[in-house]
């Protein structure tokens, strides 16, 4: 976090910079099916953030080594689009992309019934064509929705949601500058239909009741943007398209 | 080996190409319906969306401010760049830069460069310290074929609507990046023995080799590329330029309509 204390981000009224409440998201919009040589994909508008999941497979897994004999693996890259963000990005990977590919998959991994799939690979790739904070969780909520539109079998859903704080005050879903500002980001993916938990990360500094109240805010917003994700799914097979 | 669905693939667009048809329905010199978005990513100086068929393609210019070349101190520079990511087909496999990315890239590039629509010295903010550099980024997000005419468009489009980002670098006010021009290009594949105008993924799957035009407002040529093995004649060439007139003047329309909104 960046931690800086004297910019101001909560107004005299009491509510945040851009008008939200201190437990109100940002809108989110979720189309499924979007990529037509994928096997699955979505696009997740969230706030300013534009996230898209493409999923292909199961498919053979190689290079043979990172094969499981009981179970499909899930290859997950999230990647930045160079005009993603304020100042350009050089292309390619880096240590942030590694590292929340690598935890994003571990969290799909969870819920993907994986073991239907013995040697195998999923891979779903994410691509983050705008960036205001909270791409990994955007990125998140795209990837199982372009899952479930592979129709890959799962135990439920993942939704990928952010709480933070600012100037001492726990708030959901941190913009840009409340996240550059702010004093901790705790984004988790959550199981909307179990209430558990497959992906956590956490910086900055929240007391244990900062923690409590950062939680409540992300179940209650997992549950809106579960009911975004499940009808844009629903649309999709409505729509009579394949 | 023989790879079967090629093979297969190619007999039956040989068959096609008999009855002057296409896999498709189009005819021969008939391109796909092209969709067109600009302004359509935050973030990005200036952007755009091209859907043609199955293939959709983003681009997105970004600035930076950096110190000129030494043989050429007044002038910023263009660079143009392509990715195939693996999240625009299954063909498509992690790791560094393929051939592919980087040809289509450069043919991006060329036809934007060289067609002059850019001028360097316009980039310069102070000679010898301090000039523009202009990125132009291409993601190709789903390859339904012919990605290189949408790259070509979406290139073109996104720098036509970009917005010189100079209150951000602390070196003036934003004002819109002078283009004086708007190249285009149109890709026509040998398949079934004859050249066809926007091959589909299929065409280019069971097709041969591939020729890019790149045209200027004034009709002239400003980037020319064969890929792929095969050959061609002057008689060949003579009729696909013409196409690729016609063609050429109808996407520059609509990126000109584009802007108007």
């Amino acid at each position: 976090m960046g931690g800086y204390g004297d910019v101001q981000l909560l107004r005299d009224d009491g509510l945040r910079l851009d008008g939200r409440k201190l437990d109100e998201m940002r809108p989110v919009s979720i189309e499924a099916g979007i990529l037509p040589a994928a096997d699955g994909s979505a696009m997740v508008t969230h706030g300013l953030n534009v996230a898209v999941a493409a999923v292909y497979g199961p498919m053979e897994a190689h290079p043979r080594k990172i094969q499981r004999q009981d179970r499909a693996v899930i290859d997950v890259r999230y990647n930045m689009a160079p005009f993603s963000t304020g100042d350009r990005i050089r292309p390619g990977y880096n240590r942030r992309s590694r590292e929340i590919s690598k935890v994003t998959a571990e969290a799909l991994e969870s819920v993907v019934l994986v073991e239907r799939f013995p040697r195998s690979k999923i891979r779903v790739e994410i691509e983050i064509l705008a960036a205001e904070a909270g791409t990994r969780c955007a990125g998140l909520t795209a990837a199982a929705v372009a899952l479930a539109d592979a129709g890959i079998p799962m135990r439920d859903l993942i939704v990928g949601v952010a709480s933070g704080k600012v100037e001492g005050i726990v708030v959901l879903d941190l913009d840009k500058a409340e996240d550059n500002y702010g004093q901790a980001d705790l984004p988790v993916g959550i199981l909307p239909n179990t209430g558990e938990i497959a992906f956590l990360q956490m910086d900055g500094d929240l007391s244990p009741d900062e923690y409590n109240l950062a939680m409540e805010y992300n179940f209650k917003a997992a549950a809106e943007i579960h009911e975004i994700m499940v009808d844009a799914l629903k649309r999709r097979y409505e729509g009579g398209e394949n | 080996m023989v790879e079967l669905v090629p093979t297969l693939l190619r007999q039956e667009l040989a068959r096609l190409a008999e009855d002057d048809q296409r896999l498709d329905g189009r005819a021969q010199w008939e391109g796909r319906e092209v969709s067109l978005e600009v302004d359509c990513l935050y973030n990005a100086e200036g952007s755009a969306k091209v859907v043609m068929g199955k293939t959709i393609v983003y681009a997105g210019v970004k600035f930076e401010l950096r110190t000129p070349w030494p043989d050429r101190p007044s002038q910023g520079s263009l660079m143009c760049g392509a990715e195939l990511r693996p999240v625009a087909h299954r063909k498509y496999e992690p790791g560094p830069p393929s051939p592919e990315s980087i040809e289509l890239g450069r043919v991006v590039d060329r036809g934007i460069r060289e067609s002059g629509c850019i001028d360097m010295e316009s980039l310069c903010i102070v000679p010898g310290e301090k000039v523009w550099g202009v990125m132009i980024d291409i993601h190709v997000l789903s390859d339904g074929g012919n990605i290189f005419d949408a790259c070509g468009l979406a290139a073109i489009a996104a720098l036509r609507t970009a917005i010189v980002p100079a209150e951000r670098f602390d070196v003036g006010e934003d004002y819109k990046l002078k283009v004086n021009g708007t190249p285009i290009m149109s890709s026509f594949t040998r398949v079934g023995g004859r050249y066809i105008y926007d091959p589909s993924e299929e065409e280019e799957l069971g097709g041969d080799e591939r020729i890019h035009i790149t045209l200027g407002d004034e009709g002239h040529l400003h980037s020319l590329q064969k890929g792929l093995r095969g050959v061609f004649t002057p008689a060949e060439f003579a009729e696909i330029f013409d196409v690729a007139h016609q063609r050429c003047t109808d996407l520059r329309t609509l990126v000109a309509n584009q802007e108007g909104n």
